[in-house]
């Protein structure tokens, strides 16, 4: 693929599906067949699908403070909760439509998650992760302590749903089209912040606190916008999650320690640090459990259906999974691809490891051209070359 | 009718029970640097292994029920260990995955095996003792004369015995220990069993004076966590000092409401470790 000769600039080349590596193809092909999945499943995969859908965003974001920057949450159905909750309980007691819920949850997720988090950010390691363990039992506690207005372990009512229609196959259509589009748009966020300067930050903060602080920059304020980010995400989807038929606000579904440990497995499974992996893994995670639950088979010996063994089954699967393939599923098939394609093409492996010669993928070629532009303007050089096809791969500094 | 005499004698025996608990949890912490998840699982393990010896499955009398509960909580924090653990125990965060997703593992196989109804487990003695004018069930004053035994002997082994100074060696720095031929990973294997047939004894003595169920371990390893934490992480005279702070402040409070029992240790757990993450006998961990 030959990123240089045919480099176009701007966003066009970046959209440009052609130019992309064959990871990111195969991204696009799955994004493509989610967007068309309504009209491959039957109706009842709609629903399970919807419900995957949901919780690749949980995963996604755990994935962005606790894969990138290392600080592992085990907790994160504290903002889960704390959005749905909120959301529902503004919609249920004052009246307020949903347009207006979700932001306000989305703020009072995230200013709650400030508020643990930035504390609980000054401890390291195992002493953080029992922090956020704790958080959300904490928050458990309360509501059962405040069942009048919490509804304890039992949860609330329905809040109103954001679409709803009179034929039911149509509403659960339409929900998958909304959880679709909030995937796709959290995704894409996520992926922006991650692949950004401050992405790589997040990197060298799991790598070595110390050194990133030693450079000059200050770990606390990345680590906290991190936490912010996916307090953020994570409010939002637990948010919009109550005003669909797929979900209500009870501790089951957004608070119980299984959702927070289902997500970490979700995130770790797919690849942690990868936001993509997460995505995946959550989708396909959800679905295999769903569809455990409605296996009839009976084991023979132990005489039990698969469908009531189904967690079980789930948590040895889990089990085997992580110890075979600790750098996760996503991150084992890209490298192991990668490898295959190489010698294939008879391309050999630098010595540092990279590929010789470097990779340069559309979005590189994209920030470099950008770069140039600046540094161009920045010196108040006029363009030489105001056309759309200059050569991107110039000598540039 | 709440009374003080009641209270103190509830806190104390509760607090030697917990004491139990955390000892373990801080031992494996301690010595292998790693947060054992699945210890909750192991206290679970070890009831309804006194459950299945005791009449569920052979009728071994109280006896077996004790063997029982001592023996396989001890092999499965083995097997644990040997199988899983021992391969990634560089890596903090996938031992605490891992050892949690052993914890649903177990708890699922319980829930499968005996459904959600409580199953009850003999006492190790019947009858009742009156103490300072009110009565108590016989069992209760077994259990902590018990788990005093067991925690005396454990502070003789550890600080008298070789065995026992190769682990508090390994505790202290593990490439010091090694220096000196001691092998850490045999030592952690010695953690792990120990703290494996403390959680298992734990979990009888809880199923003796309430009920075994497969969730039990869920409640003592939250707790476990405020304790060690309280006490500094990886010192088992912390624990043990706080297992009576925790412990007393749960039966203080559950005199108050029983709605609040298990919100304050929790509190009490984000409070030390905003204002003092070391806690009461914590060091610097050293690398």
């Amino acid at each position: 693929m030959s990123a240089d000769a045919t480099a176009t600039r701007g966003l066009v080349g970046l959209l440009d599906p052609r130019r992309y590596g064959l990871r990111h193809q195969v991204g696009a092909v799955g994004l493509v067949l989610l967007a068309l999945a309504p009209y491959l499943v039957p109706t009842v995969w709609v629903r399970n699908l919807t419900i995957a859908l949901f919780f690749a965003m949980f995963a996604m974001s755990w994935d962005v403070v606790s894969g990138y920057t290392g600080q592992i949450s085990f907790g994160h159905a504290f903002f889960f909760a704390i959005g749905g909750y909120s959301s529902a309980l503004l919609n249920l007691e004052l009246g307020l439509p949903p347009v207006v819920t979700v932001p306000v949850a989305v703020v009072v997720t995230v200013v709650a998650g400030l508020l643990v988090g930035v504390p609980a950010l000054r401890l390291r390691g195992p002493y953080f992760s029992l922090v956020t363990l704790v958080a959300p039992t904490i928050l458990l506690n309360v509501f059962i302590l405040f069942s009048d207005t919490f509804g304890g372990e039992l949860g609330l009512d329905s809040p109103a749903p954001i679409l709803s229609f009179d034929d039911l196959a149509v509403t659960l259509v339409a929900n998958y089209y909304l959880a679709f589009a909030l995937f796709v748009g959290i995704l894409a966020v996520l992926l922006a912040v991650t692949r950004s300067d401050a992405g790589a930050v997040f990197t060298a903060i799991r790598e070595d606190e110390d050194a990133v602080a030693a450079s000059g920059l200050n770990p606390a304020k990345f680590k906290v916008f991190a936490f912010a980010l996916s307090a953020a995400v994570g409010g939002l989807a637990g948010a919009v999650f109550v005003h669909t038929p797929i979900g209500n606000p009870n501790p089951s579904q957004l608070l119980a320690l299984t959702v927070s440990i289902e997500v970490i497995i979700a995130a770790i499974l797919g690849g942690m640090g990868t936001i993509v992996g997460a995505a995946v893994a959550g989708i396909f995670l959800r679905l295999f459990q769903l569809y455990l639950g409605t296996v009839e088979y009976v084991v023979p010996v132990l005489d039990t259906a698969v469908a009531d063994v189904d967690l079980l089954l789930f948590s040895l699967v889990t089990l085997v999974l992580l110890f075979a393939l600790p750098g996760g599923i996503v991150r084992w098939a890209v490298h192991g691809g990668g490898a295959a394609l190489d010698n294939i093409r008879g391309r050999d492996a630098a010595t540092d490891g990279g590929r010789d010669p470097p990779d340069r993928d559309a979005l590189a070629a994209v920030r470099e051209s950008w770069r140039e532009d600046v540094a161009a303007m920045q010196a108040h050089v006029p363009r030489t070359e105001p056309g759309g096809d200059g050569p991107a791969g110039g000598d540039h500094r | 009718m709440v009374d003080v005499a009641t209270l103190a004698v509830n806190s104390v025996i509760i607090s030697a029970l917990y004491a139990l608990v955390a000892i373990g949890f801080t031992l494996i912490f301690g010595v292998g640097g790693v947060l054992n998840l699945s210890h909750g699982a192991t206290i679970t393990l070890g009831a309804f292994a006194a459950y299945y010896a005791s009449g569920g499955i052979v009728e071994a009398g109280v006896g077996g029920a004790v063997l029982a509960a001592i023996v396989v909580p001890a092999l499965f924090s083995a097997v644990v260990y040997k199988g899983l653990i021992e391969r990634i125990q560089d890596q903090p965060i996938m031992v605490m995955i891992l050892t949690l997703v052993v914890a649903i593992a177990v708890e699922q196989v319980f829930l499968v095996a005996e459904g959600t109804q409580p199953k009850s487990i003999p006492s190790l003695l019947d009858g009742t003792v009156a103490l300072g004018g009110s009565k108590f069930q016989t069992n209760l004053l077994v259990v902590f004369a018990l788990s005093w035994v067991i925690i005396a002997a454990l502070f003789y082994t550890i600080n008298n015995t070789e065995t026992g100074k190769a682990i508090l060696a390994t505790s202290m720095t593990t490439k010091g220990a090694a220096l000196v031929g001691i092998e850490s990973d045999r030592v952690n294997l010695y953690t792990w069993v120990v703290a494996g047939a403390l959680a298992g004894v734990a979990g009888l003595f809880l199923g003796s004076f309430q009920t075994a169920n497969f969730a039990m371990g869920r409640g003592p390893l939250m707790l476990s966590f405020a304790i060690v934490v309280i006490g500094g992480i990886g010192s088992v005279k912390g624990s043990l000092v706080g297992a009576y702070v925790i412990g007393t402040a749960e039966v203080l409070t559950g005199a108050v409401s029983t709605r609040l029992t298990g919100l304050v240790p929790l509190l009490l757990l984000i409070l030390v470790l905003l204002v003092k993450p070391e806690g009461l006998f914590g060091r610097e961990l050293a690398e």
